[in-house]
């Protein structure tokens, strides 16, 4: 079966004008002689749309609130005076609308002639694209011409304006190119207020308002800023609004109007957000958050609404490359060449050093399918289970404790489920940078009533940011997490305030009440851990009051839980409170990590780890090997293999000499950079497969060009276990998508792969996995998209776990005793660094330093105390050398009370600033995600990059030179 | 990308300002109204204060205030006058005494004297419709204007 | 008896006396009654709406009050000459002023104590019958206020003339944690000045009025939203309500029932929009003062998002009285649907200006010429201007029209807020038409777009027409514009702007004549 993309034409969703309403109760009226039955409250042009009558509109999209102001799509009801707005008037019962009689025409046209009479066209000029809303209904009136003339007052010119006359005189306004991606035109805005409102009711961000009033009305970002100084987060939810050309994205006013388009997903966050990809001539013109996208709902974030340009950036790599020693440059050579040498290596070397000399390592930025393949490629390749994914330095505490507790690795919720949640808890996580669109949905939540309690070191956007006002915020010491969790559970029981109901019949009694003795100890009192912590007892007994006495209790949780030496404990200590508070099992509850990658949550299911088969499988159970040695035809090895800190290790002592990596980029991301780069420096043949010379190719022996998210077909699986169709929309730049090239790579060492589309490889994985049994492409073609588990019992997925009893069976509570990080703070290092991410960069900026993206953040910098700046002599802007007991390197201060005096901060998206080299190699205790958010620094001036990092830098420029290009160079 | 508000003396007053409504239910009008009888305007520092103290974004205040005509972007003269032009008194010859004082005053509508003495301004209505023509000098209220009430406003503005 | 007891002199302190030298006036009284050693009290009371007569000071004497007016500084020191604190004769004497033929013509239900009191007295408020309403309602339950409200036929103030029971009772039927009253008192129409002669002279009737309300609905929580134009009105309403509060009227227990019910004062910022229900509690929310859309109504989802009673000042202040004298009583009064009295405002070019309280169905004619007495300048009437900047011109022809709101709308008129503005044979009308537009363009709220761009090109039009460009085409634009405008503007500012500019056209065509024609006529 062959699936192959087919999309010869522009997908066109239907804006129904007005949000759906959820009432009951069904209303029946006549529009236009059609009868129509649509739930009360809707509005009568939601419901003439859904009697397939279009009214012709402006102001009203079906992503806002009506507001009435265009008074384009006025209609008239028999039995009423006047002419009312369609979309702010909603059906009553036996209503009999006409939305086209003789008077309707003439107010449409008027209306329609005025605002030309204001327009560019009006002008008879071209403006835009001569494709939007607003010339489609100046086309549908019958707009024959502007009576009006031009000599009058405009928006459009700059000269012959005439004097305003009582307010302010702003007419003409230049347009606006600041923003990389698009352009405000202020002469063809109709003020019709959507940018306004989508940036408020969808985005939460507030940053767009209208100013003054009357004709002097316009809208205008900030304090009448250039955009991009302004409060935008350049989400695109304007431009996605404006039915003019006012708003619109640069590479169509450039390029045209798209052509054809494909629903796909996005391959940043883990919220999946789903976007049509919309193409003319075989190039990305532009990305749509799709409204059917059950992620996002038809919203989305600056980075993939716009940062998709490193698919086309000159920095890709396109060619297969090799070379002998990473101190020679490197020589482009064809696909076979590549892929015959990278077998008879690995060959050589298991042959040479044995069967676990080699390995792979998975991505969570690839699709289920490629990640699947390289798992297989290893067991049934190599013969070994030494596989790992990059999940193992962000997300496996989640795996870990979670499956203890509850007995699956993943998330409790959908998204949606946040719509029905009264109090959320953000610990360790700032969605409103991370997970922009989630936080969206949050905020619109908490502007409808929802409380808010942040448990972070820093105070992040969540914690107060217009409109957003977090009721407790717990400004705890890096690395105490634990101990303020148990704290909180100590409150909890002690003040009697947990669901004893609920633990009774869900989880087992005897281990609850074990923990609740332990939780009520004196010494895990918050007055006790205050003194670890740095938190206010009071904060801390009142936070624990309202999660649990609060109605709907959702705990959202990050890399602030996971990346700690006590990550999976912390995760178990959430997941206590969640089941003391009876908050897990409907919507608007549960506990929920907010995945990094896009697809963590799919290469964990995929059997990305040296211990677990696909669905976390135990590779120690017969049954489940059994499946899989009879299809693949092997013996597969029953221990686990080696983790990706245990195949460094083991390349320092020898004994592990060449590994497959796709899609990731270790020695940027893992932590202890220099112990990273010994060990591939260690090995003979690494290879990476990536989409551009990554820090780790530096060590790479062959390198083998990957295809982006755009140019392959696949699925990828988000934070809330939603398996999304990613679908191809051009073709590989660089010859194969990278199922493919794996593929070729399994066929040179010699396996019998055949797969022609990846819906084959999902085929193989339904018939193997239990909680994957019913996906397949043709579902997700036909439903859109399923959480997993999907099969008979839950045909359609299951958006909402563990809701008649937890998966393990009881739930199960678990001690979490506090014990402090090895990684303390001395005189030599007083402070604690944590790190984080911003908005418009992702990890380790692969991507987006490779698009426009870096005009909003061109450089990592450290957030330090203006206290302990002043201590130290520094001031806003200085170098700063900022050094662990691991290494050191230098950045540039930011000055900002946003972190708590002893507690620094930055981000990681720059190679320059290496932020790893400074962390630690302490890790979780259970899975060995490395202890990232916690490293004991002292921060001093400086004047400018260290010895290593000019050292570094150096021997990247060396390990990046390509022969040929020297050649034709020299 | 928050533009923190710096600690000026105008943040400083401001805050002052704030704290003394803040509670108020939708307190933002009278914080404005009092932001203008501190500074006699609303200085733009002054938003970025506001907007940071009532968790609102920069972008909602400035609409705000740029919505009504009250608030002003810069000092005023030393006296305000406002004259009324709406219906009542047009229909007692309100357009002849703008002509008439704009002509003494050497300005028009909208524009403050170069001595900074003072700005005038029309209004519409001041609710002294049965003794129009009116105007309002400093907030004192006069009615049925004359050339005789001009020569005394214009002193009086002069001195 | 000492005669110094009788002595108290009452000097308007209403904006309008103000405006017409009351200060000067009170001022010189007092340096006279200083110099010439008379122990006598000061009243600043309201006004009792003659304003030819303002300012008009009155004594009480043993005989009952006295009026001298219009005073003027001057004239001081001759009154007392004459011994006007006893009634002395003088030529400013107008005897006892509920005799002056304009205020003794009226019915003066909301006025009653309009120009009598001492405003910011509760005492005085008392002993003029004030509070009587609010006891009664207190021992009342909710919905029977409501239907007393309803019987009474009482319709709103502010213009739209919808009836105020049927609006309190979507609030008290409507359940929510929180209710508000919220006054409009964003009297913006020109020739309209009732609003603030009562707010300025008998604040303690509105105070106890949206008391009224709050028990009626549920409400704990008033607001007076007036507009910034109207400084006196601000203060006294201020100095009324902490009066109110300390007295027990406001606060935790209204007049020591169970009820609690305050209010505060709240001052716009110059916006005649924000006149707008939707707008107003926009504004009142800190917001852009643009207009909602409706539904959802006020009633359900207003202030903040709560049920909200929002009523005109004099809807509000008309409500003691019912409540005192009962519905059958207020309902007495009137023709047809428009019940009561309502206060017509008297304004422009009129001999006697001023707020006449009486019963609807006066006729134009008979308020214009017998009432106002004819132009202030003795010339002809041309047009009278009724129901403030969004209302229609209206001829000599018209002047037959009774008022009340069923026939003004059935002459493409309204009465609105009940102000007319007279205007001389002078007066253009294509002029006036234009500063329809224009106002409506300074004033529109810019939220849709029949006003927001129609009131612009409306003016443009019409100076176009003045100049004589192409007459016939701008006038067939202009009443397509006006078309558009009345039926698609989301509110009243946009909708009825095309009521002054369609009745000049109508009614005054030969001032839409082309310029050279115009010329060569006259």
């Amino acid at each position: 079966m062959n699936i192959k993309a087919d999309f010869p034409t522009l997908i066109q969703e239907t804006d129904y004008g007005t949000p759906e309403s959820t009432a009951e109760k069904q209303v029946t009226l006549t529009v236009d002689g059609r009868s129509v039955t649509v739930p009360e409250g809707t509005s009568i042009m939601r419901a003439a749309m859904e009697g397939g009558v279009e009214i012709p509109k402006l102001c009203a999209t079906d992503m806002l609130d009506s507001f009435g102001s265009c008074r384009i799509c006025l209609v008239e009801i028999e039995g009423r005076n006047g002419t009312p707005a369609s979309c702010t008037t909603p059906v009553g019962e036996g209503m009999i609308v006409h939305t086209q009689t003789d008077r309707l025409d003439a107010i449409r046209r008027g209306v329609m002639e005025l605002y030309v009479s204001d327009h560019p066209t009006g002008w008879n000029e071209k403006a835009g694209t001569g494709a939007s809303e607003f010339d489609a209904v100046a086309k549908s009136v019958g707009l024959a011409e502007n009576r009006y003339g031009v000599e009058g007052r405009n928006h459009v010119h700059e000269d012959g304006v005439a004097p305003g006359h009582g307010s302010l005189a702003v007419d003409y306004i230049a347009r606006d190119e600041s923003n990389p991606y698009f352009s405000y035109d202020p002469a063809q805005c109709i003020v019709c207020s959507r940018c306004v409102r989508a940036c408020e009711e969808v985005q939460g961000t507030f940053a767009l308002t209208i100013e003054g009033r009357g004709f002097e009305s316009r809208m205008v970002a900030g304090m009448h800023e250039d955009f991009i100084t302004s409060e935008c987060v350049s989400c695109g939810a304007c431009v996605q609004a404006c039915p003019t050309d006012a708003l619109r994205e640069k590479t169509v006013l450039e390029k045209g109007m798209p052509e054809r388009s494909a629903v796909t997903t996005c391959a940043y966050c883990g919220v999946g957000c789903s976007f049509k990809a919309e193409v003319k001539d075989d190039e990305v013109i532009r990305m749509m958050p799709y409204k059917d996208g059950k992620a996002n709902h038809g919203h989305s974030c600056v980075k993939g609404r716009f940062a998709y340009g490193y698919a086309t950036h000159k920095d890709r790599i396109l060619s297969p490359m090799i070379r002998e020693k990473i101190t020679d440059p490197w020589r482009e050579v064809s696909w076979e060449e590549a892929i015959a040498y990278t077998a008879n290596e690995f060959r050589r070397i298991q042959y040479q050093y044995g069967r676990a000399a080699v390995g792979g390592i998975t991505s969570s930025r690839c699709t289920n399918e490629e990640t699947y393949l390289v798992q297989k490629l290893v067991r049934q390749g190599f013969l070994n289970n030494n596989v790992d994914t990059c999940a193992r330095v962000c997300h496996s505490p989640t795996g870990y404790g979670l499956g203890q507790t509850y007995g699956t690795s993943a998330g409790t919720q959908d998204f949606d489920s946040v719509e029905f949640t009264d109090v959320a808890v953000i610990i360790g996580a700032n969605p409103a940078s991370a997970h922009p669109v989630f936080a969206s949905r949050l905020k619109k939540r908490l502007r409808q009533g929802a409380k808010l309690i942040v448990l972070d070191p820093r105070r992040t956007e969540m914690v107060k940011s217009a409109h957003v006002e977090a009721a407790y915020h717990l400004p705890l010491k890096p690395g105490t997490n634990v101990a303020v969790l148990t704290s909180l559970a100590h409150v909890i029981v002690t003040e009697g305030l947990f669901d004893e109901a609920f633990i009774r019949e869900r989880c087992d009694w005897a281990e609850f009440q074990d923990w609740a003795s332990f939780v009520a100890m004196p010494e895990n009192s918050p007055e006790a851990v205050s003194k670890l912590t740095g938190v206010d007892p009071e904060l801390v007994r009142g936070a624990a009051r309202l999660y649990a006495k609060g109605g709907n209790g959702a705990i959202y949780y990050g890399l602030g839980v996971t990346e700690h030496s006590q990550g999976s404990t912390t995760v178990m200590a959430i997941a206590n409170l969640a089941m003391a508070t009876g908050n897990i099992g409907r919507p608007g509850v549960g506990v929920n990590p907010l995945r990094g990658q896009n697809n963590v949550q799919g290469s964990c299911d995929m059997g990305s780890f040296p211990h677990e088969l696909p669905g976390y499988r135990h590779i120690s159970g017969e049954a489940v090997r059994d499946i899989y040695e009879s299809l693949w035809g092997v013996k597969l090895d029953d221990e686990p293999g080696l983790r990706i800190p245990n195949m460094l290790d083991a390349a320092v002592d020898g004994s592990f000499k060449g590994i497959y990596i796709q899609g990731e980029d270790i020695l940027q991301s893992d932590p202890d950079t220099k112990h990273v780069a010994s060990g591939l420096a260690a090995m003979e043949c690494v290879v990476v497969h990536d989409l551009f010379l990554n820090e780790t190719a530096n060590y790479a022996h062959v390198f083998l060009p990957g295809s982006t998210f755009l140019e392959k077909d696949g699925t990828f699986t988000n934070a809330e276990r939603r398996i999304n169709m990613v679908r191809k929309v051009v073709e590989p730049k660089a010859r194969y998508a990278d199922w493919e090239a794996t593929q070729e790579l399994a066929r040179a060492i010699g396996l019998d792969w055949n797969y022609t589309h990846p819906s084959q490889i999902m085929d193989e994985i339904a018939k193997t996995t239990p909680s994957f049994a019913g996906v397949s492409f043709d579902l997700l073609d036909r439903v859109g998209s399923v959480q997993w588990p999907c099969n008979e019992k839950a045909p359609l997925g299951t958006p909402i776990m563990h809701v008649d009893g937890f998966v393990r069976g009881k739930g199960k509570f678990i001690r979490t005793e506090y014990v402090a990080t090895d990684e303390r703070t001395g005189p030599r290092y007083p402070l604690l660094l944590t790190t984080g991410r911003i908005l418009s960069q992702y990890n380790v900026g692969a991507q987006t330093r490779r698009t426009e993206n870096s005009m909003w953040h061109s450089e990592d910098r450290l957030e330090i105390h203006p206290h302990d700046a002043e201590n130290r002599g520094i001031r806003d802007g200085d170098w700063v050398r900022l050094a662990s007991r691991s290494g050191e390197t230098t950045l540039r201060a930011l000055i900002t009370d946003r972190v708590s005096p002893g507690v620094v901060y930055t981000t990681f998206h720059h190679p320059d600033t290496q932020a790893n080299v400074i962390t630690t190699d302490f890790s979780d205790w259970a899975t060995n995600c490395p202890e990232y958010k916690v490293t004991a620094v002292q921060v001093a001036p400086s004047n400018g990059p260290t010895e290593w990092q000019k050292d570094y830098n150096e021997q990247a420029r060396q390990s990046r030179r390509i022969k040929s290009h020297l050649e034709a160079a020299e | 990308m928050s533009l923190q508000p710096a600690s000026t003396e105008i943040a400083a007053r401001t805050a002052a300002v704030i704290s003394t409504m803040k509670d108020l239910e939708g307190p933002l009008l009278p914080i404005l109204h009092g932001v203008q009888e501190e500074f006699g305007y609303v200085p733009q520092e002054a938003l970025l204060v506001i907007a940071d103290a009532l968790n609102l974004s920069r972008a909602e205040v400035h609409g705000v205030a740029t919505f009504y005509h009250d608030y002003r972007k810069q000092p005023a003269g030393r006296h305000v006058l406002k004259l009324c032009q709406a219906e009542a008194c047009q229909s007692m010859g309100s357009d002849a005494i703008a002509a008439k004082v704009k002509q003494a005053l050497g300005i028009g509508f909208h524009e403050t004297a170069r001595d900074n003495s003072v700005t005038l301004e029309p209004v519409y209505c001041l609710g002294l419709c049965a003794c129009a023509p009116s105007a309002m000098l400093d907030g004192q209220v006069i009615g049925r204007l004359d050339d005789e009430a001009i020569d005394e406003i214009v002193a009086e503005v002069r001195r | 008896m000492s005669p110094t007891i009788y002595m108290t002199i009452y000097i308007p302190g209403d904006s309008g006396a103000l405006a017409l030298g009351a200060e000067k006036v009170a001022k010189a009284t007092a340096k006279e009654l200083a110099e010439r050693g008379i122990a006598a009290k000061i009243v600043r009371n309201g006004s009792r709406g003659a304003y030819f007569l303002e300012p008009m000071v009155e004594v009480e004497t043993t005989e009952g009050r006295r009026a001298y007016g219009p005073v003027k500084a001057a004239d001081v020191k001759g009154l007392f000459d004459a011994g006007f604190l006893t009634g002395g004769q003088h030529r400013l004497a107008l005897g006892d002023p509920e005799d002056i033929p304009f205020i003794a013509k009226q019915t003066r239900l909301t006025f009653a104590r309009c120009g009598i009191t001492d405003p910011v007295s509760l005492e005085d408020y008392e002993a003029h019958g004030g509070l009587d309403g609010l006891r009664k309602a207190v021992a009342m339950a909710p919905l029977d206020i409501v239907k007393q409200v309803t019987e009474s036929g009482l319709r709103g103030r502010g213009g739209a003339g919808f009836p105020t029971g049927i609006k309190w009772k979507t609030v008290l039927d409507t359940t929510a944690d929180r209710k508000y009253i919220v006054c409009n008192a964003d009297e913006g129409d020109s020739a309209t000045f009732a609003d603030r002669m009562i707010m300025e002279g008998d604040p303690f009737v509105l105070i106890e009025g949206m008391t009224i309300a709050g028990i009626a609905t549920g409400a704990t929580k008033g607001f007076v939203y007036i507009r910034s134009e109207y400084p006196h009105a601000v203060a006294t309403m201020n100095k009324a309500v902490e009066v109110a509060r300390k007295a027990g009227v406001l606060g935790a227990t209204v007049l020591g029932s169970p009820n609690a019910f305050d209010i505060e004062i709240r001052v716009g910022a110059g916006a005649y929009v924000c006149g707008e229900e939707t707008s107003l509690l926009n504004s009142l929310e800190g917001k852009r003062g643009v207009v909602r859309a409706k539904p959802p109504l006020p009633a359900i989802q207003g202030l903040f998002g709560k049920p909200t009673v929002i009523n005109n000042v004099i809807s509000l202040a008309s409500v003691p009285i019912i409540m005192d004298k009962g519905a059958v009583f207020y309902k007495d009064f009137g023709m047809g649907r428009s019940r009561g009295t309502i206060p017509i405002q008297i304004a422009g070019n009129v001999k006697h200006g001023g707020l006449f309280e009486i019963a609807f169905g006066l006729s134009l004619g008979e308020i214009v010429d017998e009432i106002g007495g004819g132009t202030r300048s003795g010339r002809p009437v041309k047009a009278v201007q009724v129901g403030g900047p969004l209302g229609a011109y209206f001829p000599r022809e018209l002047f037959d029209t009774p008022f009340d709101y069923e026939e003004f709308a059935k002459r493409d008129g309204l009465i609105g807020h009940a102000g007319i503005t007279v205007f001389d044979d002078t007066a253009d009308m294509l002029k006036q038409a234009r500063f329809a537009m224009e106002f409506c363009a300074i004033e529109s709220c810019g939220k849709c777009t029949p006003c927001r761009i129609g009131s612009t090109r409306g003016m443009e039009v019409i100076d176009r027409l003045a100049a004589g460009i192409e007459p016939e085409k701008s006038l067939a634009l202009v009443t397509d514009l006006c078309n558009t405008m009345k039926f698609g503007s989301l509110c009243a500012l946009g909708g009825f702007t095309p009521y002054p500019v369609m009745s000049a056209i109508t009614h005054f065509p030969e001032d839409f004549k082309p310029a050279p024609a115009r010329v060569a006529a006259e």
